[in-house]
């Protein structure tokens, strides 16, 4: 069992191994290595492409996050007490966004919304004041943000839902009864219950979008995300600065992760001195 | 840097630089010494000066990217490097594997190019959908049409006006590992047979349209630009029966070749001349039953964000000094006599790069027709998905 | 309640609704000369589809097969993690399981090209006397990517159904005599049901749209439907064709993953609650 254990995880650190190795490679090819060098490294942080992309995914990650655990949770708690055909509805289309494959939804996003810019293009154009560069529509942050908040949107009205059905729900109507507005029935007794749920959400929709490359890939116009540059810098010849570039993002979240750590602990003991 | 720099910034004040710089309202170089990131960037560009942009010799204000759409191992990453150092211009490349995908993008729009490298036969198709520019050729001062061959820079030209610039000319053959393959297959009708023979497992075809449904086209002795329906079901009929035998369908081939993996793959002279350098062993055939001549050039989308930049780099890179420099990195022959004259005489009378007239006789540049024929592209997608 | 709901159902019909209804439309329709859409109505790209029928039938073979091997080599992985494990380290060994998944998903793929590329793992078999090995750009080099990518996503959701379980209901069964398998099988395995249904549809769902993967450990030749709608969309310019293809990939997950959910339920061993 435990020689099992080993050789899974060898085969999931192999490649990662290789990786970090090759991001210290001297050469330009990534497959020959000749000699060490942290060069890549300087050549990946003042390379403006890459930042721009790292950034871009952040933002849009971010916001992502923030919209889906806002909407989903404020999906999540009205459906809790919902009944009807709307409701069959609205968990049909729940059901569908999460089992629609990301290919699909990113060339249905595309066609779609480059259908529409089509439309309203011209019309923007006649209806602006002479004189004046008229506004247009394209693909950019906005479509990326869509398109991936659909998916993870869903995703954490299940997982609040299933926290919520797990709650104890003579709280709240103990709390109603005792004539507590709705908000502060919300704030003191639902919130704090369901709070892990959406957590976990937001870090979930986070990963997700900040790594997602297909979705990306077809949506985000000239906006490109950090997977969509990474996919473009290994068609043209994988270099270490691409490994560079890896290495990096994994030794950051590696360190946030030690970080959040820390401070669960630290938390933790606070709590247990109060 | 600023007198800020030495301070430390607030995260308030931070955002408020990052959202001001998102407006640009001020210049990258004003934010990263503001917000102090400019330091960080500095000590590890330190490690290698060469890094670091200068502007020296812009005289307007390029703005500072530039993003260049163009194929695999294409262009000399020295010369990139040269013109960001000179005008503080950084490049982004995006390498692209064909044509027909170059097209694609360009229709759904919102690509965010500024200079690509489109091919002879593409450029009436993409002035027909309005998706170049017109060159204003006075802001191109190096181009020099007269030494030019009208032969490679004439579908620059369309309906009397200027589209692009010339970048450079080649061949598309095939590349064998002469240390596997000892049967010497001399034209694409060998190189079917060797597919399924003693390269079997070991074969690359391009993935898109024109040179791999036009090499199955010469092997049947058809025009390597056929449309016709007949002909391209023939043709179907000799790449689906060469598909288990193929060790890829890419037109990324170098890696293949080079690994050993591949012992022979549709190529283009340029590459071959590339992989010929570093491995003797790699021949480059020019076949005798016909193939692909073609012309690369330098366009600007209409919808080039960072146009001042474009323009700059296209005059650069028409310089003869930067061509015959490019031309060395990549082995592609340039159009422009001028650079040609630069190059050194083992490049300028190298036989892959410049074939003999006759064995250039059945060669064809490929028609615009190809680019658009629904059936040729429902074929090359089948045999893909076969 | 109403206003609670209205952003999620906006985000449905503009995001949604409205693209699935595009390509819907588009799928009837006819290509125009130069690419793209071009109108019509026609029930053509529909009766084309045998032409992508070898897509269909990679995905639908790869997919559950892929599906299944990553459930048997994370299966004893969960096991090892949430029964046999010191509650020390299995904090720490968890971690290392999803670490993977912080490095882009190309990056790690593309490391696997030269790891099976004629210098990598074929030179190794090669000192060792197996000769003419032949890894990447087959349908082995895809299934091994895939198990990769995915292994993380089954071993959670197994070793989060195995922790559950209770572990007097192990010792029990081996009290009153159960060998070790027979308590597996009786016990163990019907338990973990939950989990395995959850792990085995999160992969099943992202495989059948899967690209990255044959696209770079296929090398062309081991085409996904994902593949075939990527080459219609961005070579072909075929958007009623890659829409009706699109459009059939969608009935196909809806029927698939149904049946799946009702056999789940059905057998009350369950697709997790938590997850529908």
């Amino acid at each position: 069992m435990r020689i099992y254990a080993t050789v899974v995880y060898l085969f999931l650190y192999v490649p990662i191994g290789l990786i970090v190795l090759f991001s210290f490679n001297a050469g330009r090819h990534a497959s020959e290595l000749r000699g060490l060098s942290i060069q890549w490294y300087g050549k990946a942080l003042s390379n403006p492409f890459a930042g721009d992309a790292f950034f871009t995914s952040l933002e849009i990650a971010f916001i992502v996050a923030i919209l889906s655990s806002l909407m989903g949770t404020a999906a999540a708690l009205a459906l809790q007490s919902m009944k009807g055909p709307l409701r069959v509805i609205l968990d049909g289309l729940i059901y569908i966004s999460i089992m629609i494959p990301g290919i699909v939804i990113g060339i249905a996003t595309l066609v779609a919304l480059v259908t529409v810019f089509d439309f309203f293009n011209p019309l923007l154009a006649t209806l602006w004041p002479e004189g004046y560069t008229p506004p247009k529509l394209h693909m950019g942050y906005a479509s990326v943000i869509a398109a991936h908040t659909l998916f993870t949107m869903s995703l954490v009205i299940i997982i609040v839902r299933a926290r919520i059905a797990g709650m104890d729900r003579a709280l709240i109507e103990a709390s109603m009864d005792l004539y507590a507005s709705p908000w502060r029935t919300f704030y003191q007794v639902t919130l704090p219950q369901i709070y892990p749920a959406i957590l976990a959400g937001f870090l979930l929709s986070f990963t997700f979008s900040f790594d997602d490359f297909i979705i990306s890939f077809f949506v985000a116009g000239p906006n490109t995300t950090l997977p969509v540059y990474i996919f473009a810098s290994i068609r043209r010849g994988i270099t270490p600065e691409v490994n560079a570039i890896g290495t990096m993002v994994l030794a950051g979240s590696l360190s946030l992760l030690i970080v959040a750590q820390f401070f669960m602990r630290d938390g933790r003991r606070r709590a247990k001195v109060n | 840097m600023s007198k800020n720099s030495d301070k430390q910034i607030t995260s308030k004040q931070f955002m408020r630089q990052l959202w001001r710089y998102k407006r640009g309202s001020i210049s990258r170089r004003e934010f990263l010494g503001v917000t102090g990131l400019g330091m960080a960037t500095a000590v590890m560009g330190a490690a290698i000066p060469s890094l670091l942009p200068q502007k020296s010799w812009a005289s307007t204000d390029l703005g500072d990217r530039l993003v260049f759409s163009t194929w695999p191992n294409y262009w000399n990453q020295a010369n990139l490097d040269e013109f960001t150092a000179n005008t503080g211009v950084n490049i982004q490349v995006n390498a692209f594997g064909s044509n027909e995908e170059m097209l694609a993008k360009l229709q759904a729009g919102g690509t965010g190019w500024d200079v690509f490298v489109p091919t002879n036969y593409t450029i009436s198709n993409y002035v027909e959908l309005g998706l170049i520019q017109e060159l204003d050729l006075s802001r191109i001062p190096n181009y020099d049409a007269s030494a030019n061959n009208p032969k490679f820079a004439g579908p620059a030209t369309v309906n009397g006006k200027v589209y692009c610039v010339p970048k450079n000319w080649g061949t598309t053959g095939f590349i064998i590992n002469s240390n596997k393959i000892t049967s010497g297959p001399k034209s694409w009708k060998d190189f079917f047979e060797v597919t399924k023979g003693e390269g079997s497992g070991h074969t690359i075809v391009h993935d898109y349209q024109l040179t791999t449904i036009g090499a199955a086209l010469c092997a049947l002795g058809y025009s390597f630009n056929s449309i016709d329906p007949n002909e391209l079901a023939e043709a179907e009929a000799v790449l689906i029966e060469s598909k288990p035998h193929l060790f890829a369908i890419t037109s990324d081939y170098q890696p293949g070749m080079r690994s050993g993996d591949a012992w022979m793959s549709i190529c283009w002279n340029g590459d071959a001349t590339q992989l010929h350098n570093d491995l003797p062993e790699m021949q480059y055939v020019i076949a005798s039953d016909g193939g692909e001549i073609w012309t690369d050039f330098y366009a600007i989308p209409a919808e080039a964000p960072h146009l001042d930049a474009a323009y700059a780099f296209l005059n650069y890179m028409q310089d003869p000094a930067v061509q015959a420099r490019d031309a060395e990195a990549h082995g592609y022959a340039p159009t422009d006599a001028r650079a040609i004259a630069l190059q050194p005489a083992s490049l300028a009378t190298d036989p892959i790069l410049h074939p003999a007239e006759e064995l250039m006789n059945g060669l064809e540049f490929g028609a615009a027709q190809t680019l658009t024929d629904p059936n040729r592209a429902e074929l090359i997608a089948r045999f893909k998905s076969a | 309640m109403a206003a609670l709901l209205a952003p999620t159902t906006l985000w449905f019909l503009v995001m949604l609704i409205m693209p699935l209804i595009v390509i819907l439309i588009f799928s009837f329709g006819e290509r125009a000369a130069v690419g793209g859409y071009g109108g019509g109505f026609t029930f053509e790209q529909y009766a084309n589809l045998p032409a992508r029928l070898k897509a269909f039938q990679n995905t639908l073979t790869y997919a559950p097969l892929g599906t299944l091997l990553s459930l048997l080599v994370a299966y004893p992985l969960a096991y090892f993690l949430a029964l046999k494990v010191d509650r020390r380290f299995k904090l720490v060994l968890l971690v290392l399981v999803i670490v993977p998944f912080w490095t882009s998903l190309l990056i790690r793929t593309y490391a696997w090209i030269y790891i099976l590329g004629g210098r990598g793992i074929p030179t190794i078999l090669e000192w060792i006397g197996i000769e003419g090995v032949r890894l990447i750009n087959t349908p082995t080099a895809v299934l091994i990517g895939i198990v990769y990518g995915y292994l993380p996503l089954m071993v959670f959701p197994v070793y989060v159904s195995l922790e559950k379980l209770d572990k007097s209901l192990l010792e029990a069964s081996n009290d009153l005599g159960g060998n070790s398998f027979k308590t597996f099988l009786q016990i163990t395995l019907p338990l973990s049901m939950p989990g395995i249904a959850t792990g085995c549809m999160l992969v099943f769902i992202l495989l059948m749209g899967e690209f990255l993967i044959p696209a770079f450990l296929g090398g062309g030749k081991v085409f996904f439907i994902g593949n075939a709608m990527v080459d219609l969309f961005l070579q072909s310019r075929n958007w009623p064709f890659g829409s009706a293809v699109a459009a059939t990939l969608v009935v196909i997950m809806l029927i698939t993953v149904s049946i799946y959910m009702r056999l789940a339920m059905r057998n009350k061993t369950g697709a997790d609650q938590s997850l529908m």
